[in-house]
């Protein structure tokens, strides 16, 4: 296979050094390393403690990151995730708040999560000539709205018993538990999709879906599955959102699914389908989540990084065609 | 590819161990002071007031604003300030429960943590700075009113709404006031009217409020919407009725004047740069170790005087600035330009 990663810089295949250096996850490596050592120089706060503490609140975004990817594989895109995590953690709080037992928080999350996901892929399966763009963007509405209305006029709910949120928000060391569960998670997906049958068949999806239908996959069933998995993953990252905030508002989770998107995007899987891969995806979370902590220990402007972050995509973007064009230059 | 993120995790984390943390050199004292948004005038007056203040005893001040009005990213900028190790935070909140963990945090890393405008629940917090407490509102606006009519007759209250739990808490306080003190015996309170803090509702009301009571003599509007639709309302028509009540100086500024021309002789409000100042000699006390936030204790603020740490509401420890701020004809206009 020529590379699953969406952004092949060099198409001729070299020694594999080579390769792997010119590989979009061999470049995004360069660039981690490259970002960690300009954060070091550019925040005397910024070392191995420091980023792990602050790591968090940051990382529960890269739970939202790996389904996206795989839909972003199927050629789709799903823009009502901020607003599920923003509906699951307000539910979450609500349960927490009568006093129930956290097991039962953490399935209200995980369910009403689910169950958005799952509306999400229902209709999308249903009714296939929708865009998913349109179908989401309702959604996305649907799910904050009703947020907006449980929550009142107060516009936030915060969890009165921290207790169960103390503890998922817990250490071992001085390394989250967050971290672990994303890394395993990321793990699992990654080879899922890279060498499992399922993956196999998103990216034939992803590539063509008519083919991939005639070849005899079922197309509505992953399709649905997956977006039901986006709604579920959503739940947990409302949940580990919930061990750092403690609490609800209607903003919360807003525009994390153009977060997860980028982070998607950055990592070399293609938006249009049926290229690209999860270690890329993952690389890229964490330069995501690394500038983040570096720049934001200097007290920069929070907009200030976003447009850095925005510069930094769009720059990634445009890389592989950039370094084409000059390619094609100098052979002339 | 896995072997590609291991080895890529592993490089990060050997750079970032080996570059170990370089503090700050320790010259004075370092303070974060953290807003609720950017782009608030209210805060900025009193966060300049701060700055001032702080920096005139010889300490830094970093102000820090959240990238939106929400609870999380104050915890964002909290997690940072953590980072950077300042002696002290002193924080407007945007949430009163969400910030604890953050702010136990702090204070569990040597940070002193005091807050003023709005204040995070009372274990997140040293000490909280109040502008004002309900009863020397509600006595303020009472003298006002009383002061106006010339000690008799008709007034009424213009509110916002009739759930807002501040301006009920206030004219539940000047009803309590008005029973108690003979002096206030000759007032009748006629109406409480609501105009939901919305200019147009409010400007019905007042409408309403003259009609009823053509010998009404005062209205007083605890709220900066409801005030400033009322003054114009009764500046427009020459009604004889005044006005005072809490309003922001720029909205009031053409209507405050004490002959018959303007509805408005004197209004309130707090007072935004004696609250800052206040807060950052609260703050600095903290950090000398002068109080440590317990009921009782006492410190001096600079050129405003001694203060006590009084019991909060909330159970917590609070301390009171004073009296609202009187804004009347003479330092309407210098006030006009900052809030």
């Amino acid at each position: 296979m020529a590379g699953k990663s969406g952004r092949s810089i060099n198409n001729v295949p070299e020694s594999s050094v080579k390769r792997i250096i010119f590989s979009w996850e061999g470049i995004l490596v360069l660039l981690f390393i490259a970002v960690n050592i300009f954060c070091a120089f550019f925040s005397e706060y910024y070392n191995l403690s420091s980023l792990l503490r602050q790591m968090p609140v940051y990382v529960a975004e890269v739970f939202l990151m790996i389904p996206m990817a795989y839909i972003l594989i199927l050629g789709e895109i799903d823009i009502s995730v901020g607003s599920i995590v923003c509906l699951s953690s307000t539910m979450a709080c609500i349960v927490c708040n009568t006093n129930a037992p956290f097991i039962l928080v953490v399935l209200t999350a995980l369910v009403v999560g689910t169950i958005c996901g799952f509306i999400n892929g229902f209709i999308l399966t249903r009714f296939q000539e929708l865009p998913p763009m349109i179908v989401t963007l309702a959604t996305q509405i649907i799910f904050r709205g009703i947020a907006e209305i449980v929550l009142g006029s107060g516009g936030s709910i915060s969890a009165s018993n921290t207790e169960g949120f103390l503890l998922i928000g817990g250490k071992v060391g001085q390394i989250p538990y967050i971290l672990f569960l994303v890394l395993i998670l990321l793990i699992i997906f990654a080879v899922i999709l890279g060498k499992g049958t399922f993956g196999r068949r998103v990216y034939a999806i992803g590539t063509n879906r008519l083919t991939a239908y005639y070849s005899g996959i079922h197309v509505q069933k992953i399709r649905l599955l997956i977006y039901t998995a986006m709604g579920t993953f959503s739940g947990l990252c409302a949940l580990f959102l919930l061990s750092t905030s403690y609490g609800a508002n209607t903003t919360t989770g807003n525009g994390y699914e153009m977060d997860a998107i980028a982070m998607a995007v950055f990592g070399g899987i293609l938006s249009t389908g049926g290229k690209g891969n999860l270690a890329g995806g993952a690389i890229s979370a964490f330069i995501i989540v690394c500038l983040r902590v570096g720049l934001g220990q200097r007290n920069i402007h929070p907009q200030v990084i976003l447009l850095i972050l925005g510069v930094l995509l769009i720059g990634a973007v445009a890389l592989p065609n950039i370094i084409k064009q000059v390619q094609r230059s100098v052979k002339k | 590819m896995n072997k590609k993120v291991i080895s890529a995790i592993l490089c990060g984390s050997m750079v970032l161990a080996s570059v170990s943390p370089v503090f700050a050199s320790d010259e004075g004292m370092t303070i974060a002071l953290v807003g609720k948004s950017a782009g608030n005038a209210f805060f900025e007056v009193s966060a300049e007031s701060f700055v001032a203040a702080a920096e005139a005893e010889g300490a830094t001040v970093d102000v820090v604003y959240p990238e939106a009005a929400t609870a999380d990213a104050q915890i964002r900028v909290l997690d940072n300030l953590i980072s950077q190790q300042p002696d002290a935070i002193c924080i407007a909140a945007n949430d009163v429960n969400a910030l604890q963990a953050k702010l136990t945090e702090a204070m569990d890393a040597g940070i002193k943590v005091s807050s003023f405008d709005s204040a995070p629940n009372k274990d997140s917090r040293q000490v909280f700075i109040n502008q004002t407490s309900v009863d020397l509102v509600a006595q303020a606006l009472m003298d006002a009113v009383l002061d106006i009519t010339g000690g008799e007759g008709q007034w009424a209250i213009l509110s916002a709404t009739s759930q807002a739990a501040n301006q009920n808490a206030w004219i539940d306080a000047m009803k309590a006031l008005m029973e108690s003190d003979e002096k206030y015996s000759a007032l009748e309170l006629v109406e409480v009217a609501y105009g939901d803090d919305e200019p147009q509702k409010s400007t019905d009301q007042t409408a309403a409020l003259l009609q009823k009571y053509p010998d009404l003599k005062v209205i007083c509007a605890p709220t900066t919407v409801g005030i400033a639709a009322a003054a114009k309302y009764l500046q427009d028509n020459g009604s004889t009725c005044k006005l005072t009540g809490l309003g922001l100086p720029s909205e009031m500024l053409e209507y405050t004047g004490d002959d018959d021309a303007h509805s408005c002789p004197y209004f309130y409000l707090w007072d935004q740069q004696g609250l800052g100042e206040l807060s950052a000699y609260a703050t600095m006390a903290l950090v000398n170790g002068d109080i440590t936030g317990a009921e009782g204790e006492t410190f001096t603020a600079g050129d405003l005087g001694e203060y006590t740490i009084t019991a909060a509401d909330d159970g917590g420890t609070e301390i009171v600035l004073g009296d609202p701020l009187e804004f009347n004809p003479e330092n309407i206009e210098e006030m006009a330009e900052l809030y």
